[in-house]
């Protein structure tokens, strides 16, 4: 099975090459054949990867342990579902799983517009080609997950036998967790995706492509790639928090910063998108913000496995970010030679108006995106700079990252309820006090409600002024509207609310995503209210943290083939009343021969309880619990879910809305004076 | 064939061997874990990051088995018990981990960067927006808006005031 697999895999970079040179050829002869062929070959390119990808799973699920991956990121008694897992647990899966997933989006962009955009197309076949051939190279010849331990000679045939190992070293610990079975395919996906607009990005800019119908199609594609993004991210923290044990879920990582920084300007440009949708403006920053997305996808793979960073996260140290550093480099010249060549094409149709309008937050909101992308890149390379001119390494931690990035964070959060409150080309200060007076006012007394309550953290208190503010403008958005639609329908306000948002899915989906946002700043705005507390304890023993009491009831141990754990169980009184028992745990793998924490959580909408059993006193011998008060972090969560749960709405096309149009007899002068503008220049769908 | 007795004792002495692994390896599974330090402890130790390469603040660190924590842990115990000044405690583990210990760079020398570029780039990028912007004004009203009368523009933009399509 492992000659089956590196076949394939041979077989798939033959083709992805073939799809690549077809396509050129067929670009540059103008013949429809050559590029049909060179399409098909892009297709197979998928049905190859994954006979590979399956049969890298076939060794692992039948414990063939003369393969090397699957001696080092297997066992026989490792769960069924880790050992799907164990494909990406280790560089040459994870990078073997990379081409599956790219070669998944391929085969979709290539299988969907087979009949469409036949102008746009092979440009696009031809970049997705050069890309997947790029790690395909790394699949065969620089790590490749089908390396067998060795052989050795059978007596007599003149053949040779496979040496083969009694068990394998087993999964790391740390990524035997459900969410660790989701949250790498989930986080690649979003890698990955990314790729498809910088496809047709590259692909608009090299055919001149007419129109801005490329720029809807990048767009959709990079609502799907972000929307995997961030719950990819969002999956990685929760993993974090629930099995680190550390009592966080961010420590600005260079493995976690590498996915937040193509994250932040999908973003941007999800944002800067609609510039060049309504007013064909900022063509040139929208190109470069698709390819920076990629070159930081690349970016972060590079990190991740190069070694460049100290990461905990990180795959073991190799000479492959030589490859990824090359492969970075060529982008970038191609992106720029392919950049100068058609600038002209880029060109703006319009000019913008007035610094009060919905096109200036636009470059606002990204310019600030951009100032938090530049400085989490900073941050994260700084040692790497700093060694480079100065010999010596230093490290960039969390309270530089909490220091420079909280203000812009709140500043962005400020531009999320200013920005789509304010008219495209000019907004008077009549509207901007009308849309902005109560949420305004609600800010205010949310920020008094808090201070008198006793909150003295200054970020904590300006970032719940501002979230309601946002939540406001927000909520006063979808009632104007739905007030309106009940009115004419005879309906309520929910329903009208439903329909509204049903006509325009984009905008009102956009309304909900940044409604998840604003939980998520609440959430994370908890963290200045974080309580702990530590101490060795004895069977009976108690330690109070906020209004818990927690008492040990008893210590035992638990063990099964995979590993053996030493647990406490702990009663948690509240208010002199018994609520629950907890069970953090410390367990020992026997493969790997690596301990780890199993934390025990209550969470609930105001706080988490969180519960470490961090191991025994060197004094006393006694188990040593480290409990946590953790306020508001389940809003992340939800927050989180509401996000990705409005990117999806927003990809749902409008419904129609239904309006009775009255009889108009006649456009003449004093009936046009009667019609209203925007009617008469937009139809009736006022939101599209 | 096997004899329920047989199977008994099979199961008996894995169970022992079982246990006996369990026990042998007590010590690691257990680990070593220390009591609370005091809040100014816990600030000096928040300036400080771990040097397990683990990239946490000192005081986050609890990484089972980390041969590092614990002693520098209780070594800013010991400092702050003493009531050494905060900086003299920090340079004090500068000199015996390195620069890499502090957990955001010096202001100064070269380290300086890191704190100014995050606010010099923004700034710079936010003139570079007020110049374009400026030239963007600045061409749109040299361009009249053909086939529109002012009028027309101006009940057009009244009429749409406040209302915002994406």
């Amino acid at each position: 099975m492992d000659v089956f697999g590196s076949f394939a895999l041979m077989l798939a970079l033959v083709a992805g090459v073939y799809a690549a040179a077809a396509g050129i050829s067929g670009i540059i002869s103008r013949k429809t054949l050559l590029l049909k062929s060179a399409s098909n070959a892009g297709m197979a390119v998928f049905i190859l990867v994954t006979l590979a990808v399956a049969s890298l799973e076939y060794l692992f699920f039948t414990d063939n342990f003369s393969m090397m991956y699957v001696v080092e990121h297997s066992n026989r008694a490792l769960p069924a579902a880790y050992k799907f897992a164990s494909l990406w647990a280790g560089q040459e899966g994870s990078l073997l799983f990379w081409s599956w997933l790219l070669s998944i989006y391929a085969f979709f962009v290539l299988f969907l517009n087979r009949r469409k955009h036949p102008e746009l197309m092979p440009y696009v076949g031809v970049v997705l080609a050069c890309v997947q051939i790029f790690f395909l190279i790394l699949n065969n010849f620089v790590a490749s997950p089908f390396g067998v331990i060795g052989t050795v000679a059978a007596a007599g045939s003149g053949g040779a036998h496979l040496v083969a190992q009694p068990d394998g070293k087993g999964l790391n610990p740390l990524l035997q967790y459900p969410e660790m079975v989701i949250h790498p395919p989930i986080l690649y996906l979003g890698y990955t995706g990314f790729t498809v607009p910088f496809a047709f990005a590259m692909a608009a800019l090299l055919g001149r492509y007419p129109g801005e119908k490329w720029i809807h199609i990048t767009r959709r594609w990079t609502m799907i790639a972000w929307t995997f993004q961030s719950a990819g991210i969002l999956l990685g923290a929760h993993w974090a928090y629930a099995v680190l044990g550390w009592g966080g879920y961010w420590g600005w990582d260079p493995v976690e910063n590498a996915s937040l920084l193509p994250w932040i300007t999908g973003t941007a440009f999800l944002h800067s998108v609609m510039m060049q949708e309504k007013r064909g403006m900022m063509k040139v920053w929208n190109i470069w913000l698709v390819f920076t997305t990629f070159m930081l996808c690349i970016l972060g793979t590079l990190l991740t496995r190069s070694g460049v960073v100290a990461s905990v996260h990180a795959f073991a140290q190799s000479s492959i970010g030589s490859w990824f550093t090359t492969f970075l480099c060529i982008v970038f010249a191609v992106c720029l030679f392919v950049y100068i060549r058609n600038r002209d094409y880029l060109r703006s149709d319009n000019q913008l108006d007035s610094l009060v309008s919905r096109e200036s937050s636009f470059l606002f909101n990204n310019l600030v995106l951009l100032a938090a992308c530049f400085a989490v890149f900073w941050g994260t390379l700084f040692p790497v700079f700093s060694e480079w001119f100065t010999n010596n390494r230093i490290s960039v931690g969390p309270p530089f990252f909490n220091k420079v990035n909280i203000p812009i964070a709140l500043f962005l959060l400020l531009l999320t309820g200013v920005g789509p409150l304010l008219a495209w080309r000019r907004t008077s200060m009549d509207s901007l006090w009308r849309n902005f007076a109560w949420p305004l006012a609600g800010g205010v007394v949310a920020g008094i409600a808090a201070f008198a309550g006793g909150a003295r953290s200054p970020y904590a208190v300006i970032c719940w002024i501002l979230s309601v503010f946002v939540g406001l403008t927000i909520t006063s958005e979808f009632y104007r509207g739905a007030r309106v639609i009940a009115g004419r329908g005879n309906t309520n306000l929910v329903d009208g609310a439903v329909q509204l948002t049903l006509r325009n899915t984009r905008r009102y989906g956009g309304y909900i995503i940044h409604l998840g946002m604003v939980l998520v700043f609440v959430g994370i705005s908890g963290q200045a209210f974080n309580q702990d507390v530590q101490s060795d304890m004895g069977v009976g023993s108690k330690i109070a943290i906020g209004p818990y009491t927690l008492v040990c009831q008893n210590f035992d141990q638990v063990a099964n083939q995979n590993f053996q754990s030493d647990r406490a169980t702990l009663e948690v009184f509240r208010n002199g009343k018994s609520e629950m028992m907890m069970y953090p745990e410390r367990r020992f793998f026997l493969a790997s021969q690596v301990t780890e924490t199993m934390v025990a959580i209550r969470s609930s909408a105001l706080r988490d309880l969180y519960v470490v059993y961090a191991g025994r006193s060197p004094d006393t011998g006694r188990p040593v619990i480290h409990a946590y008060i953790n306020p508001l972090v389940k809003w992340i969560w939800f927050g989180g879910l509401i996000v990705v749960l409005g990117t999806l709405l927003a990809m749902v096309p409008n419904q129609q809305p239904v309006i009775a149009l009255r009889a108009v007899p006649e456009i003449s002068g004093a009936a046009r004076a009667g019609t209203p503008v925007s009617v008469l220049a937009k139809g009736p769908n006022l939101h599209d | 064939m096997i004899d329920r007795r047989t199977i008994a004792k099979l199961r008996r002495s894995r169970s022992i061997r079982v246990a006996a692994v369990f026990f042998l390896l007590l010590p690691a599974l257990a680990g070593a874990a220390r009591g609370q330090s005091s809040d100014r402890a816990k600030r000096v130790g928040g300036k400080l990051l771990c040097v397990c390469g683990c990239n946490q603040i000192l005081t986050a660190c609890n990484h089972v088995g980390c041969t590092y924590s614990h002693g520098m842990l209780q070594e800013v115990d010991d400092r702050v018990a003493r009531n050494e000044p905060d900086d003299l405690t920090i340079q004090a583990f500068v000199q015996e981990y390195g620069a890499t210990v502090l957990a955001e760079p010096e202001n100064t020398g070269f380290n300086r960067a890191a704190w100014i570029m995050p606010v010099v780039l923004p700034l710079l990028g936010l003139a570079l927006v007020w110049i374009v912007v400026r030239r963007w004004r600045e061409r749109s009203q040299l361009v009249p808006a053909a086939g529109v009368s002012p009028e027309m523009l101006a009940r057009a933009r009244r009429e749409t005031d406040g209302r915002n399509d994406e």
